[in-house]
């Protein structure tokens, strides 16, 4: 049972979540300047973890120095006897819900919403073939849900933007072929994701929630339309299939991972162009950064470890081997002080959910939730 | 404790402290704050056609105005009321009221709502569901009517009915029109002034006598008697354009309080009886009546099960299995697995008292869902579902020797999303996708799979589930839209494995189609028995390791005999539970009801309603394994005859083996 909860830090009424987001990111900074990692006050770290394979997301709790304990496991999906594939998390900005996409229906996946906390569901829309992650801008009005369509057709796909209050799904924007790393910056202003099988990141805007941009990563020049047809293909080893995309704080620049490229790539939003490759060897899949924008956190999938880069020079500072293969979804802290890794597992493995901390590049705690643990949101810091 | 307030101010000071740039200033976080949203018009009527336009202004709590962007959208307008989503343009298709929402896209007060009024446009027509033409004294029929406005647009209407002529003939209320007189009289349906009209000419009623016939005059529940009915004019004639109308006095051995209808007929005088006992058909044509009387008996159909044995697979869930002899002739079944570790079993089934386990392969997947193997009983194929590089697909296995199975090759081109189910047919692997289509991958040198053929419905928002072959033709299973039929080599339309062709496709009533298995009856009816799958969501939160899941949904039963216009004509429903997959052989439904356990049911002959009140149930087995992953909890998946053993396999215990035989009747 989920604990009586103090008020906790970020936590701002509905309708605040511009603020809420850019009161993190102030505070953050701020802490980062004056707060030694190890030195401050308890905390709790409350994440949300969906598990694909075993169709549960699990609620854990980790205290800062302590265990990392499953408070809660949350059965979902409509028929308990076919696998639905939860895959992304999200929260909205007030904390007062979160959101799930599940990957497989009939045959479209959807998008479920909880109460957060009792976990009990507030409302469903309909998605497209395998939505995978979604982005929820800080002012929380809807939310953009990349179908991914991992059945293998090399079309373009969409990104199905939902008014969260309702439930009702607005429109498919058409972007390119399989989806992935849905993304807004910090205020919401635009939307990020890149496409696997067509090497594109595309961008949104956040006001007309159409289609502003295409940058091919690979050819590093503008795009004006998806590739189609027999022209998406699954790009070759050395080439990028971009697998995410993170917006920096400084809303200047946008981290993407070349999952068969071995490296991060640096887009500046400006020039729109790639303007830096960090290489980070392992198949690097998810991303995320310090609230600060100092760090670099990625896991690595084929490697199954979390590599951590200083942003600013671009040198790796830590490379922490996963308990388990396959690591996928990472999350930083509020506080910048530890990284909450995912990690999948093969076949009958458990899901694991590790912690990190940053400074010192250490696990300092993991858990056992069900099999192929993926998508992660953090709720709330408290202490 | 850290309040909301000093949250606040802590962030302006850090943001005041950030050395690195930042986009908003501490004045400019506040002033983003929207207190207020103004929207221009609240209200607003247009015609159909007509364009308008929503504004909205956001402010913020000193008045100021805020540069916001809005999002414009009407959940209840599509295709009657465009919304452009993000300049509020609006135009009208259709009549109605709808409500415009409009949301600020800033934090804040968050927009407000837009009554659009768009006044149906005038009527345009009243279209009746008959044509007219010749009717006779005394027949009574219902008519509906249709109201449409000039935007054709179905309009809810009360639709005022009359006659030109009562003497002739009378309509009520619900139009139901029945003729008096000879005579030409005109139906007229009228709403808002707009009038539909027929015409009628109607004749003296020409039936003097009737003969009516059952096909047989004694039967057992749930056989399917038809009576026939004739009515003749005068001169002997057989008049066959005056509709007759059946009923039923029916006096069963037994009926309790509120019990189901001991018999039924149709329109068509299809009857069958639930309940022993004497019913008499009446056959009615205006002033004639006719009747024969027919005997139903008991169907005393139902057989004993022994339990023959139990290969336990109790770490895992249990998913498909297969059964099938050995190239050296002994017999061998192989299991898949649900929601664990990737693993597949074979075993050797020769003495089927005693299964043996011959080998076990463990593939990188959480589900081996669908196991399948070869004609000629070489080649097994397993699906797999949560491979670890989402590189799914299915897995090829020499199984010529099942104890010692060898991964020949793997298959996942564009079957990346999962492989749910497949068929084996004549050198080809046909793969459902896990989404909206089946491929199909030629395998006669295994070593070297590659896709021939695909085939995809052209439905919106089509999903397939699962796919069975029988000469040449597939039965897909494809949830709302029901069963497809598909020539792949068999039919007369020109299908082949590259390329398949849409013969027929059916949508049952609930559309939750998840396997399909045809069956030629001796009868000569062709049948297509779709399973549905239903179940309660796993929103509760009830622990799975202790309460085991509970679905339900049944079997729908279509005759396909004509395939242009097939008819569900019967269903297998029981109250307890839900449908999974099934077996047909000899007149008998092997079906698995998940928590309702293993069905045996007697389909010989013509099938017509509900199955389970018929006395078809042969027998009912329910696999309790105290040690299973659940405890003693029937989950009974799917079904296969075998040389006479009925083999099973149960989620939560791995694969049972039991035998049917007559019932013993004890002699006093």
């Amino acid at each position: 049972m989920a604990p009586t909860l103090a008020p906790a830090v970020g936590r701002v009424p509905r309708g605040h979540g511009f603020a809420r987001a850019f009161v993190r990111f102030a505070v953050l900074a701020c802490l980062g300047t004056t707060m030694v990692p190890g030195g401050a006050a308890a905390q709790s770290y409350w994440i949300y973890v969906a598990a694909e394979s075993e169709d549960e997301v699990a609620l854990l709790r980790y205290d800062a120095g302590g265990d990392l304990t499953v408070e809660k496991t949350i059965t979902t999906g409509w028929l308990l006897a076919e696998i639905e594939a939860p895959h992304g998390l999200a929260m909205d900005p007030g904390g007062e819900y979160w959101y799930l996409t599940l990957g497989h229906g009939f045959p479209n996946g959807r998008l479920v919403k909880y109460v957060t906390g009792a976990d009990t569901v507030a409302g469903v829309a309909d998605l497209g073939l395998f939505p995978a992650t979604i982005a929820v801008p800080p002012h929380g009005t809807v939310a953009l849900t990349v179908n991914a369509n991992f059945h293998g057709d090399h079309i373009p796909s969409t990104v199905t933007i939902v008014d969260l209050e309702t439930m009702f799904p607005l429109a498919d924007v058409v972007t390119c072929t399989m989806p992935h790393g849905s993304r807004f910056n910090a205020d919401g202003t635009r939307h990020y994701s890149a496409c696997m099988m067509d090497n594109q990141l595309v961008e949104i805007d956040g006001a007309t929630l159409a289609v502003t941009r295409r940058l091919d990563l690979v050819a590093n020049e503008p795009a004006h339309a998806p590739m189609d047809g027999h022209m998406a293909m699954a790009p070759p080893d050395g080439h990028c299939s971009p697998t995410w995309t993170t917006p920096h704080p400084d809303g200047k620049r946008v981290f993407v991972p070349c999952n068969k490229g071995d490296a991060i790539l640096e887009v500046d939003l400006e020039k729109w162009r790639v303007t830096r490759r960090i290489e980070a060897p392992g198949a690097p899949y998810n991303l995320d950064l310090t609230p600060d924008g100092t760090r670099l956190l990625a896991t690595l999938k084929g490697s199954a470890q979390l590599g951590i880069w200083d942003v600013d020079s671009g040198e790796l500072l830590h490379m922490i081997d996963s308990e388990m293969r396959v690591t996928h979804g990472v999350v930083a802290t509020p506080d910048g002080r530890y990284a909450i890794v995912t990690v999948e597992g093969i076949g009958g493995d458990p899901g694991t959910v590790e912690v990190i901390e940053i400074k010192s590049g250490t696990r300092v705690a993991s858990a056992r939730i069900g099999k192929q643990a993926g998508g992660i949101a953090l709720w709330k810091m408290e202490g | 404790m850290t309040t909301t307030r000093t949250i606040r101010l802590a962030a302006l000071l850090g943001a005041l402290a950030v050395p690195t740039t930042t986009q908003v200033t501490a004045q400019e976080v506040a002033e983003v704050e929207v207190a207020r949203v103004e929207i221009t018009p609240t209200t607003l009527t247009l015609q159909v056609g007509e364009k308008a336009q929503i504004a909205a202004t956001a402010y913020d709590a000193d008045g100021n105005v805020l540069d916001v962007p809005f999002l414009f959208f009407s959940r209840g307008g599509r295709g009657r009321l465009a919304v452009d989503r993000s300049t509020g343009a609006i135009e009208a298709f259709k009549g109605g009221n709808f409500e415009v929402m409009v949301r600020a896209m800033a934090p804040g007060a968050s927009g407000g709502t837009v009554t659009v009024d768009v006044p149906y446009p005038p009527l345009d027509r009243v279209e009746i569901s008959e044509e007219g033409g010749r009717f006779y004294v005394g027949v009574t029929v219902r008519h509906k009517a249709a109201v449409l406005d000039q935007a054709d647009d179905v309009r809810d209407l009360v639709v005022t009915w009359s006659t030109s002529d009562e003497s002739v003939a009378t309509v009520d209320r619900y139009g139901v029109f029945q003729a008096h007189a000879p005579g030409a009289v005109t139906l007229s349906a009228s709403a808002e002034g707009v009038v539909g009209q027929i015409r009628y000419e109607v004749a003296d009623n020409p039936v003097t006598t009737m003969a009516v016939e059952a096909s047989q005059a004694r039967g057992r529940t749930g056989d399917v008697i038809r009576v026939t009915a004739t009515p003749s004019n005068a001169s002997g004639a057989t008049v066959g354009d005056i509709p007759v109308t059946f009923g039923l006095i029916a006096d069963p051995d037994a009926i309790a309080t509120a019990d189901f209808p001991p018999a039924e007929i149709d329109e068509q005088g299809r009857f069958v009886a639930y309940k022993p006992g004497v019913y008499t058909v009446t056959a009615n044509v205006p002033g004639t009546t006719a009747h024969t009387t027919v005997e139903i008996l008991e169907r005393l159909v139902v057989e004993e099960v022994s339990l023959v044995s139990h290969a336990p697979v109790r770490n895992v869930s249990t998913s498909d299995l297969w059964v099938w002899e050995g190239v050296d002739g002994r017999d061998y079944a192989i299991t898949g697995t649900h929601a664990a570790h990737g693993s597949a079993y074979w075993w050797d089934v020769t003495d089927p008292a005693n299964p043996v386990l011959t080998d076990s392969l463990v593939v990188d997947a959480r589900t081996t869902n669908d196991v399948k193997v070869s004609e000629d009983g070489e080649i097994c194929v397993i699906s797999r579902e949560g491979a670890s590089d989402r590189r799914n697909g299915i897995v090829i296995v020499d199984c010529t020797d099942p104890r010692n199975i060898e991964i020949i090759s793997t298959f996942d081109d564009e079957l990346t999303g999962g492989v749910h189910n497949l068929f084996i047919y004549d050198d080809h692997v046909y793969a459902v996708n896990n989404g909206i289509r089946f491929d199909v991958i030629n395998i006669e040198d295994p070593a070297n799979p590659h896709r021939v053929g695909r085939f995809e419905l052209d439905t919106p928002g089509h999903a397939i589930h699962d796919i069975w072959i029988v000469d040449g033709i597939a039965y897909t299973s494809n949830w709302g839209d029901g069963v497809a039929v598909i020539d792949v080599g068999g039919g007369d339309k020109g299908g082949s494995p590259a390329n398949p062709v849409l013969i027929s496709r059916f949508r049952d009533i609930g559309g939750a189609t998840h396997a399909a298995f045809p069956y030629k009856s001796p009868t000569g009816k062709f049948y297509i028995f779709m399973g549905d799958e239903r179940g309660a969501p796993g929103f509760d939160g009830q622990d799975r390791a202790r309460t085991p899941d509970f679905m339900s949904g049944y079997i729908h039963i279509v005759d396909f005999t004509d395939p242009e216009n097939p008819e569900e004509v019967a269903r297998y429903e029981i109250p307890e539970a839900g449908s999974h997959n099934m077996w047909i052989e000899d007149d008998r439904l092997y079906a698995a009801f998940y928590q309702g356990g293993l069905r045996v049911v007697d389909i010989s002959g013509e099938l017509k309603g509900n199955l389970y009140h018929q006395g078809r149930e042969i027998a009912v087995y329910k696999a309790f394994d105290p040690d299973g992953v659940v405890a003693n909890a029937p989950f009974t998946w799917g079904p296969q005859m075998h040389k006479g053993n009925l083999f099973f396999a149960e989620y939560f215990s791995g694969m049972w083996a039991v035998k049917l035989q007559p019932r013993r009747v004890l002699i006093p």
